[in-house]
């Protein structure tokens, strides 16, 4: 299918409607109605369930105990090599969790982390705003994660 | 200039120019160096390698899984191609084959993404020339499909969105509505951007006749996609090798004649829309079934090679892959459109002038991330 | 005493309100810019400095001030410096002669005082000398840079302005012939002894010349002298803090200038529509009736301005000379005769 070549009739030309008829159309957009801006951060924007965002470890919400098993299969997952699960035999010789380092400094949020949990341990919210002052507080620990980020929000 | 008092006014009849990398319209940290003869071009080169990220070196030290999120910082504006491919070349390897449901998955956000990625192109590229009300325009349709990229996967920009035998993620609850939605409203965008540039005189002025190549240049060229339809060679690899389930689609492939950029603007506008056109049929019949190919949670795909190509918004993205057994691969190698495509830049800006560069290097629609990799 | 008061005292008292009116427009511009511009593609424009971003003018303007002073190295420093300051002052001082009301408006003890700071009688020739000298300004800017892109940026604007000059005189022609007079006020009486507005008769004249004004003024879709997405900033490259805010205030006094032009010349200064059918009289009671109808007329010229800038693409250069040359200008001519035979044909 060929595309089109339009050509500009010498009326049109001569009348300036090629130019005209953009005017128009940018005239038209000037509706306050058609307004796009989302006002960030007075109005907070609607994020997607599914969001990568912030990583989280979630507890039991009724004991309050670690849902990780630290399997290790996250640290493994991870193409960037950002997490850290450090674990000890309890008396059963059941693995439990001790620690838990997250670098989100290095993370770029691809997920594969939260896909290979096999528990619903290991979340991605949809917290997005990571700024930080301070390189050295990028390494989140396990307390961190749990507590998840809680970030300054400005209202006005 | 026979004399050296001759030369008083600014010592050289040339002058050189170095155009980037930091410069608005060079999309990205390409350097052009230019020489100047007033203010037309005598000749270009290109300098590349400002954003090299050895991308391919990282496939050989991460597993085939986990190399993907990083190919979504190649041609960072159509991530959803990259992974398409990619993911096709490994499943290629290992013999196994996506199941239908996401097949039509995958379709669908290609297609969505190369919408995105042509109106990136068309809102840049009408900002070069001067037109920088349609970029605003550009961007608030793409931006619909990026909230049905964050909606689908939770990543608007490097999204991740398949994984090697299929796809992670089930489309979400309403998620058909809004891509009709999205599918009905576009070609009525697509006038819009057309009343303010397509018959716009200053626009013809500056696209037609700029950049022209010849369709015999562009094939030794080796350039691909929209660049090389402009001039008129009906070459698409969604009709020439189909992949996917793109066989199951009705779809035209806009060609241009001339070879200029007016030809490879009217080629992407009309791609956008043909587009639009896939993306409605398969959305109307998502087949039901599992998202992902029953193979082993670890990717060992067996001693071989492969090179498999997609068609990709800027033209031929190509993956050899050569696998030694083991989880990581031995070599990955990238065919990029747009490092192909930018070694016709010094061709087509040869007698033109400053301002038809911008407008040149715009039409090539190029991406550094995949020039430098 | 006399004397003093009619040449020195109101004069400067006139000067010292044009200039600061002119300069508090100037800053509104800068804002109206963003905002019409904001409007256009959908989106708010600044809106955190003051209820909807009212502040921002002053906002930049400290921030300008603040920033560093940088002179490249190499750089002719006594041209970089007096380059803003030379496209500055012509813009400013051209207001001299223009009409904002009726030249003797009314008299206070005995004086006359009026809306106009001088009523030369070469007015449009003070005019066009005195604009082409701030052009000066960009090629002596872009030339002390010691830097390629402004260099290119100030050849562009020596050739667009010199060949969009010639056709912005031709097309004022058309006007003197109707209203016999080369003085601002005088055309704007004439106009309003005809009982019409002069772009009726001379509407192709008014294309071309705001055509032509928005070329001298170097804004789209002619701002190839600072076309960013060619020249980085064309002339201003090198330019930074405020520096470069005096070549943007420049350039909106300018816009300013062009658009009384128009007004004045075509679109009947400072009369109200229908300036002789006396139904509508009462239009002229409100208070500084004559000020009202002209700085309403500005505006709408003022707003062409930004819409234009955001709906159309950028010429090139080689395109935007054969538009002067080949089309403007004998357009421009070709409405000078034709105005010529009819006056002379119809007024004998």
């Amino acid at each position: 299918m060929k595309v089109r070549r339009p050509n500009l009739t010498l009326l049109k030309k001569i009348f300036l409607v090629d130019l005209i008829r953009g005017l128009f159309l940018t005239f038209s957009y000037q509706r306050p109605s058609l307004n796009y801006t989302e006002q960030y951060p007075k109005v907070r924007p609607k994020i997607a369930e599914r969001f990568r965002g912030a990583p989280r470890l979630n507890n039991d919400p009724e004991t309050g105990e670690t849902l990780c098993i630290a399997c290790n299969l996250c640290a493994l997952a991870c193409p960037e090599h950002c997490i850290e699960v450090g674990w000890e035999r309890d008396a059963h010789g059941k693995k439990a969790l001790t620690e838990y380092t997250f670098d989100i400094s290095r993370c770029m949020f691809c997920g594969l982390c939260e896909d290979a949990c096999p528990t619903p341990a290991l979340e991605l919210t949809q917290d997005f705003e990571l700024g930080l002052y301070d390189r050295r507080d990028m390494k989140w620990d396990r307390q961190k994660l749990e507590e998840g980020n809680q970030p300054v929000v400005y209202t006005k | 200039m026979s004399t050296k008092e001759e030369q008083t006014l600014f010592d050289a009849s040339e002058i050189t120019v170095s155009m980037g990398p930091q410069h608005p319209s060079t999309h990205g940290v390409l350097q052009v160096k230019l020489k100047l003869d007033g203010e037309r071009v005598i000749d270009a080169e290109c300098v590349i390698g400002y954003l090299h990220r050895g991308v391919e070196k990282l496939g050989e030290a991460q597993t085939y899984g986990q190399f993907v999120p990083t190919l979504d910082r190649m041609d960072y504006i159509a991530a959803v191609s990259n992974c398409l491919g990619y993911c096709e070349a490994v499943e290629k390897l290992l013999s196994v084959t996506a199941p239908p449901r996401a097949q039509y998955i995958r379709v669908i956000m290609t297609e969505l993404n190369r919408i995105s990625s042509h109106l990136l192109w068309l809102g840049t590229h009408a900002i070069d020339l001067g037109a920088v009300t349609v970029f605003l325009y550009c961007f608030r349709e793409r931006e619909e499909i990026l909230k049905i990229f964050e909606n689908y996967c939770g990543a608007r920009l490097t999204t991740h969105m398949f994984r090697i035998g299929g796809t992670q993620y089930e489309i979400y609850e309403g998620f058909q509505d809004q891509v009709r939605a999205f599918v009905k409203d576009f070609p009525k965008k697509a006038d819009e951007y057309e009343t303010l540039l397509t018959e716009n005189r200053i626009w013809i002025g500056r696209t037609r006749g700029v950049g022209v190549i010849s369709a015999k240049d562009a094939i030794d060229m080796g350039l691909s996609g929209p660049s090389l339809r402009g001039s008129g060679v009906e070459w698409d690899l969604r009709k020439a090798k189909p992949y996917a389930v793109y066989s199951d689609f009705q779809f035209d492939i806009p060609v241009g004649e001339h070879g200029d950029t007016y030809d490879r603007y009217m080629v992407r506008l009309e791609e956008m829309r043909q587009s639009a056109r896939i993306v409605g049929q398969a959305v109307e019949k998502i087949p039901d079934g599992p998202l992902m190919a029953k193979m082993s949670k670890i990717i060992k795909p067996p001693i071989g090679d492969i090179y498999h190509s997609i068609e990709a918004p800027k033209g031929e993205l190509g993956y050899y892959i050569v696998s030694d057994g083991s989880t990581q691969a031995y070599r990955t190698r990238v065919r990029p459109p747009s490092f192909v495509n930018l070694q016709s830049l010094k061709r087509m800006v040869a007698g033109h002038m400053v301002a038809d560069v911008v407008a040149i290097i715009g039409t090539l629609d190029i991406v550094l991330g995949e020039i430098d990799r | 005493m006399d004397f003093a008061i009619d040449y020195i005292l109101i004069p400067f008292i006139k000067i010292f309100i044009v200039f600061n009116v002119v300069a508090g427009v100037v800053a509104l511009l800068t804002l109206a810019e963003r905002k019409v511009a904001a409007w256009i593609q959908v989106r708010l424009g600044p809106m955190r400095v003051g209820p909807y971003g009212i502040l921002q003018p002053l906002a930049d303007g400290i921030k300008l001030m603040l920033k560093e002073d940088i002179v490249p190295a190499g750089a002719d420093k006594w041209i970089f410096t007096l380059a803003p300051v030379i496209s500055l002052v012509p813009a400013f001082i051209v207001f001299a002669v223009i009409p904002f009301g009726p030249a003797d408006a009314f008299t206070i003890m005995g004086h006359k005082v009026g809306y106009v700071i001088t009523d030369l009688n070469i007015g449009v020739l003070y005019v066009l000398s005195i604009s082409s000298v701030s052009i000066l300004g960009i090629i002596l800017g872009g030339w002390a840079s010691n830097s390629k892109y402004p260099l290119l940026g100030a050849l562009r604007s020596a050739a667009q302005m010199v060949s969009y000059e010639v056709a912005l005189g031709f097309s004022i022609i058309g006007v003197l012939i109707l209203a016999g007079s080369l003085s601002l006020v005088k055309i704007v009486e004439a106009q309003k002894a005809a009982g019409y507005w002069y772009v009726f008769l001379q509407p192709l004249g008014f294309i071309l010349f705001f055509a032509c004004g928005i070329a001298e003024t170097n804004r789209a879709p002619f701002d190839l002298p600072e076309a960013e997405s060619e020249l980085v900033a064309g002339f201003h490259t090198e330019y930074s803090g405020f520096r470069f805010s005096i070549y943007f205030i420049a350039e909106y006094a300018s816009m300013i200038v062009v658009s009384c032009m128009a007004v004045t010349l075509f679109w009947g200064g400072w009369l109200r529509p229908f300036p002789n059918v006396h139904i509508l009289d009462f239009l002229d009671a409100i208070p500084l009736a004559p000020l009202f109808w002209f700085a309403a007329k500005v505006v709408v010229f003022i707003y062409a301005y930004l819409w234009f800038r955001w709906t159309w693409p950028r010429y090139r250069y080689d395109q935007l000379m054969k538009v002067g040359w080949q089309w403007l200008l004998p357009l421009a001519m070709a409405n000078v005769i034709v105005t010529a035979v009819l006056v002379l044909l119809l007024k004998g």
